[in-house]
């Protein structure tokens, strides 16, 4: 857990530096008061000086913390490559069927189920993501290719 | 007679078939959102928000705000049969509730929780609607300076509520902010921070970053960190619900207590349920002759932070409603709401919306009802609930959180931004970083900025117009206290040892 919260200490003293430069190159003050650059130069500001305070204490915590990763973090890392390949799918394939097929396959990557329990469910979950979001709430999914 | 008339309205609205309805799906829903484990009030409402586009504005907010209470009801049923809490507001429930189910009194525990909850709801409600409509009157004096020291205050006071790292506090505040800058500026109309992107230059929408850190991040968080239950093998019956005598007299006063504790605490930005439960709790146990009772099943320790979250979450509208300063995540979530239907709540709101205002504080009083009757006859169903694998309900909040991303700007960006906002939030809570200021930050950030612009506009660029108006002035010296109440303490404290050493 140490390297993890050095390097998000490190992260954030990278991100304040970064907002002070970018919001340096926006006017900091205009014809009537403060400008659009007066906001964030000074919330970047305080991102710095927390960021090193939180970096101080990070180093004098060297070697006391526990471990980043917990034994449901692969599973976590499955889910989650699981996600992207779902958004990747839905240009193609519209909203319902990838999402129905992540229901499905998530839930037999997380628990005991059976195939036959996990396919139900995920041609279930399509078919109402389908009708309830698409055709009863009237929200415009996209279709994808294959027209569903 | 003005509060009785309004009164009138709001029973004659909260009444119809289709707000009696979403009242119903709204305590129910959250009810089931208290019980089931890795989803919250704030998580429920910002991904329902999304679908509530075309759905009349009092009514969705109704449901809402019968989410949001529900919620507290509903964590108390895993409170004290498993000793888990379903919400954060219920962990104090935990310490004597779950004591008293393994004592066989898991009814008497429940029965108190939803019968105090039930007395503090509706007494909050009836202070509600006295002190809002003053607040509103109060906040009609305040210009854009009282605005940007009362949004100071709120984020100082994140560092006394927030009981993590000040600093981690502070930095999340920031962070928040700075998300709120991102796009178009409203007064040059300069792009800030969008990096060439036109997907960024309307900004970075709540609802987005909303699903993603409370939703999809606690979907991640969950499957690393699965709670282990064990349901108290109790069958209960009807008259398991029914209260000694010795247990009424023993929780009539915290109820009392613990209401009037959550009321006040609700009323505060940033004072949040879990805070008033957690007063409640220990002002109870101070206060008790046999406080050496607390933690081993005490009916009082389940009663006074009941009653004190419920009242808060009512209360919590107050602010909300009369100035447009959300006091939770959840009423943060709502405040997005409003603005989703083009309704800016403040001091306003009572006068150009008292229909939409007082239907919901009516509603309560039903909702309250509703949750009373659920909690006294339906409990055997919600704990059946617990068997709902995480592995099938995690699938529907990924649904939710993605459709609900997407409906915004119908926009697979938006999809994208939801996740990476997941998975921030995800490294956030893992490495204790705090969630709340920055979702407070968020919703006030474009607020805060605005009113700081035009107090200095008006002002001529000098700091002063903060310091020479006196609401201005106390909100400033509040903020200012609150910033630097962990080193105060810190100095309280190294005077106390020092004092001690030269006692000795």
């Amino acid at each position: 857990m140490w390297i993890a919260d050095f390097i998000a200490a490190v992260v954030a003293i990278l991100l304040g530096s970064a907002v002070i430069i970018l919001s340096s190159q926006l006017p900091y003050m205009a014809e009537y008061g403060p400008g659009p650059g007066f906001l964030p130069l000074w919330v970047g500001v305080g991102i710095l000086a927390c960021a090193i305070v939180i970096f101080i204490q990070v180093l004098k915590k060297h070697g006391k913390t526990t471990n980043f990763f917990k034994p449901g973090t692969k599973t976590g890392v499955k889910i989650l490559i699981e996600i992207i390949v779902t958004f990747l799918l839905f240009p193609l394939l519209g909203f319902s069927v990838p999402l129905g097929l992540f229901t499905g396959v998530a839930m037999r990557t997380m628990g005991k189920h059976r195939w036959i329990s996990c396919s139900v469910t995920a041609l279930v979950t399509a078919v109402c993501v389908h009708f309830l979001f698409g055709d009863y709430l009237n929200i415009p999914l996209p279709t994808g290719r294959i027209g569903f | 007679m003005d509060l009785l008339h309004n009164l009138y309205i709001g029973f004659s609205i909260a009444l119809t078939w289709v707000n009696l309805l979403y009242c119903g799906v709204g305590v129910l829903v959250g009810q089931i959102i208290g019980v089931l484990p890795g989803i919250g009030a704030p998580t429920a409402i910002a991904l329902l928000l999304p679908l509530t586009f075309a759905v009349n504005p009092t009514s969705a907010l109704i449901m809402f705000a019968g989410i949001y209470y529900g919620v507290a009801y509903g964590g108390t049923i895993t409170s004290v049969l498993i000793n888990v809490p379903g919400e954060s507001s219920t962990v104090m429930t935990c310490i004597d509730g779950y004591q008293m189910a393994l004592k066989g009194r898991a009814g008497a525990a429940l029965s108190i929780a939803a019968i105090g909850s039930w007395i503090a709801g509706t007494a909050s409600v009836v202070l509600l609607m006295a002190f809002a409509p003053a607040l509103a009157r109060f906040g009609l004096r305040f210009g854009p300076s009282e605005y940007f020291s009362l949004a100071f205050m709120a984020f100082g006071l994140l560092t006394v509520f927030g009981g993590e790292s000040p600093v981690k506090i502070i930095f999340s505040t920031l962070l928040g902010l700075l998300l709120a800058t991102i796009g178009l500026d409203v007064v040059s109309g300069l792009p800030r921070f969008a990096f060439g992107m036109p997907q960024l230059l309307g900004g970075i929408d709540f609802i987005v970053i909303i699903c993603g850190i409370f939703g999809v991040a606690e979907v991640f968080n969950s499957i690393e960190e699965p709670e282990e239950t064990s349901l108290v093998k109790e069958k209960m019956r009807l008259r398991d619900l029914f209260l000694t005598w010795e247990e009424w007299v023993a929780s009539r006063w915290a109820i009392v207590r613990g209401g009037v504790i959550g009321f006040f605490i609700g009323l505060i930005p940033a004072g949040g349920i879990t805070t008033a439960s957690f007063l409640a709790y220990l002002a109870e146990k101070r206060y008790s002759k046999h406080p050496e009772r607390f933690g081993t099943g005490a009916i009082e320790g389940v009663a006074a932070p009941e009653s004190a979250n419920n009242s808060a979450s009512i209360s919590g509208f107050a602010p909300l409603l009369a100035l447009g300063i959300p006091g939770s995540p959840t009423t943060a979530v709502m405040l997005a709401g409003f603005m989703m239907w083009g309704i800016r709540p403040g001091p306003l709101l009572f006068q150009t919306k008292p229909d939409m205002v007082w239907g919901l504080i009516a509603s309560m009083y039903v909702g309250n009802f509703l949750l009373l009757l659920m909690n006294l006859f339906l409990i055997p169903a919600f704990v059946a609930m617990l068997r709902v694998p995480y592995s099938a309900l995690m699938g529907f909040i990924v649904i939710f959180a993605s459709i609900g991303a997407f409906s915004v700007n119908n926009n697979l960006f938006d999809v994208w931004m939801m996740l990476g906002f997941g998975l921030l939030g995800y490294v956030m809570k893992k490495l204790d970083y705090p969630i709340v200021p920055l979702v407070l930050a968020l919703v006030l950030g474009r607020l805060a900025e605005n009113s700081l612009r035009q107090s200095l506009t008006l002002s001529g660029g000098s700091l002063s117009i903060f310091f020479t108006r006196p609401f201005s002035l106390l909100f400033i010296i509040a903020g200012i206290l609150a910033y630097f109440s962990p080193l105060i303490w810190w100095g309280i404290k190294r005077l106390r040892t020092a004092n001690a050493r030269i006692t000795t």
